[in-house]
């Protein structure tokens, strides 16, 4: 089937993407100020422990050889030992992708839901008090600032009103109590998870309800709208029925072309919410020096974005069957 | 007789300064391009203002001026109209610095991205296959990496970036958007009959790329600069917000971070509200500039600029 081939034409793109992005880390690492060897190993060691931690990473082979043994560990899913946590890195970020996820795909589909939705009513209302309000409402969302969002949410909700915890994913008297069930502890996630979905979702459902509502215009004037309504069918059932799912379709495509953006946004959330996701994870290990890490978050993050191109572009497809790749 | 007197009259006058005019009253009766204008407008004179508050008193240097008498977050005053940070700078001030270092970081960032998309886009629409297609994949490959995480990952590298390496490297990953729309106007333009025309007329590539291509696709680029002025101030903030930007400059991504490094978060709303309002606030002008030129600029809705 074409899609097959297309998704298969797609992974092999992805796989050199790959390759390419682990070469030019490679490279910038040996060509940073300061080589690997001033990075790794302690002055106060002594010169034989040295060398034999040398020895041990392989800093004395020649380039080619250390880049070899690097693509093989990277194959193997060997991503080296975090610095900070002197534990595997692989180990870290699987933990934290998970918690990531949640958190993201949770904010993506709420926004888009909520910018079809209030876009559909936008373009009903063309020129009136309600579409003005809320075209210029996304406007506005759209172009707040994501981490002064964020401090703002934070400050009203779990500071002056309260109510919400300040940061984190999960209280830990809940967690240790071995009493507490599995939906106590859902509860729980789901109640440190409201306020930095919300500010994902603040940020993000604006550009979405813009797109939606000049899509959905663009559509009511094509030539099987007439036929709706010569029809006879009640304005309703055309806008709902027949314009808007039609109308929803740049929704995706703008989803998929604002990812890498939404995954930055992503990790400025983790950070100031303190969300233990791999964004966070991130740009701790760079704030940290912990360059395993730090690489190991990034590449993550890069298949994930590669990744999920790819899901929406199929998405797209199996939802317009006039796309055929 | 009096025919050519007239004829050369209207000769003479400039066809820019039509042009101008005629742009000008199509923008003016846009409200969001007023309003963008009008924010522009105060934000400019913010950041002038910055150069000479200094003078007025050293107490209200950004960096380094501290008040003799306030050294702890004061709200604000008299003196200090917008309160003081922790060590006692004048808030007032660093915001109006952060005015200017934004303005200069998104300008210039901007600029260099759209130079290098436009010269890249139009390369890419004029050449054949193989340099068009190696040159988009590039596009693809870096519009896919979420350019703050890949300035960060540089920054751990390189340890503390310099303000310029900042507007560079947002440069770099932020070209191939603005390639991709300018390819495709230059390949819609390569069918045109005065290309053609050109070719035959023995001009080099060069010469029609230049001289022929680009003032077509030149109103598509500007409009593009607007929006990358608004994604280079959002990218600047957020990695002055998390520690990684150039530690001489203040600017307001810079000043949230003190707020929230420091703990004053929750104390200090007079700290906390002004430099995310200024960010928005700028950002939204710019926003609204570029959908009012979008009227003006949009190449489907004009004539294009002919070749002889």
């Amino acid at each position: 089937m074409e899609t097959r081939k297309f998704i298969f034409k797609r992974l092999i793109e992805i796989f050199i993407i790959f390759f390419v992005i682990l070469t030019l880390l490679f490279m910038l690492f040996r060509l940073s100020p300061g080589d690997p060897i001033t990075r790794i190993v302690d002055p106060n060691m002594t010169p034989e422990d040295a060398e034999h931690l040398i020895a041990q990473l392989g800093l004395n082979r020649p380039i080619w050889t250390q880049y070899v043994y690097y693509l093989k560990n990277f194959m193997t899913g060997n991503l080296g030992i975090s610095f900070h946590y002197g534990q595997p890195v692989t180990s870290i970020i699987w933990n934290r992708l998970f918690n990531t996820v949640i958190l993201f795909t949770t904010a993506i589909i709420l926004s888009a839901f909520a910018g079809v939705f209030l876009g559909k009513i936008a373009s009903w209302h063309k020129g009136e008090k309600t579409d003005i309000w809320l075209t210029l409402g996304a406007l506005v969302c759209h172009t707040l600032f994501l981490p002064w969002v964020a401090l703002i949410l934070i400050w009203l909700f779990a500071y002056k009103i309260g109510g919400f915890p300040l940061n984190g994913m999960i209280s830990a008297e809940i967690w240790t109590d071995p009493s507490s069930s599995y939906w106590i502890k859902f509860l729980d996630v789901a109640h440190h998870m409201v306020l930095p979905l919300l500010t994902l979702f603040l940020i993000h459902f604006g550009s979405y309800l813009l797109i939606m509502r000049s899509s959905m215009l663009d559509t009511l004037r094509e030539d099987y709208i007439l036929t709706a309504r010569a029809k006879g069918l009640t304005e309703k059932v055309i806008r709902n029925r027949h314009a808007a799912p039609n109308a929803a379709l740049p929704v995706v495509t703008s989803v998929g072309l604002s990812l890498a953006f939404s995954i930055s946004g992503g990790a400025l959330t983790e950070t100031v919410f303190s969300w233990p996701g791999i964004g966070r994870e991130l740009v701790f290990s760079v704030s940290n020096n912990d360059y395993p890490l730090a690489q190991g978050a990034f590449l993550l993050i890069a298949l994930v974005v590669l990744l999920s191109n790819l899901l929406v572009d199929v998405f797209y497809a199996y939802l317009d069957p006039r796309i055929r790749y | 007789m009096k025919e050519p007197d007239r004829d050369k009259k209207y000769a003479a006058r400039s066809i820019f300064s039509d042009r101008f005019l005629e742009n000008w009253t199509v923008f003016s009766e846009n409200l969001l391009g007023k309003i963008g204008l009008t924010l522009l407008v105060i934000f400019a004179v913010m950041a002038s203002a910055s150069f000479f508050t200094p003078l007025i008193d050293p107490m209200y240097h950004p960096m380094t001026g501290v008040d003799p008498d306030i050294s702890y977050s004061a709200g604000p005053s008299m003196r200090h109209w917008l309160g003081t940070d922790f060590i006692g700078r004048d808030i007032l001030c660093q915001l109006l610095a952060g005015a200017r270092i934004a303005f200069m970081v998104g300008i210039s960032a901007a600029f260099m991205s759209i130079f290098l998309g436009t010269v890249i886009g139009m390369i890419a629409g004029y050449s054949g296959k193989v340099v068009d297609t190696l040159l988009m994949r590039l596009a693809d490959m870096i519009m896919v990496m979420p350019t703050l995480l890949v300035v960060l990952i540089l920054s751990s590298l390189f340890g503390q970036l310099n303000i310029w390496i900042i507007v560079l490297l947002i440069a770099l990953f932020r070209w191939p958007g603005v390639s991709r729309v300018i390819r495709a106007q230059t390949l819609s333009l390569k069918q045109r009959p005065f290309i053609e025309a050109a070719k035959v007329a023995g001009a080099s590539h060069f010469r029609i790329i230049f001289r022929h291509i680009l003032p077509n696709v030149l109103p598509l680029s500007l409009l593009y600069m607007t929006f990358r002025v608004t994604s280079a101030i959002i990218i600047e903030a957020a990695l002055a917000f998390l520690g990684f930007g150039d530690p001489g400059t203040v600017s307001w991504g810079m000043m949230l971070q003190w707020v929230w490094k420091t703990g004053h978060m929750f104390q200090a709303p007079y700290w906390l509200l002004p430099p995310g309002i200024c960010i928005s606030l700028l950002t939204l002008a710019f926003y609204m500039l570029g959908r009012a030129m979008e009227e003006v600029l949009d190449p489907r809705l004009r004539k294009e600029v002919g070749g002889e």
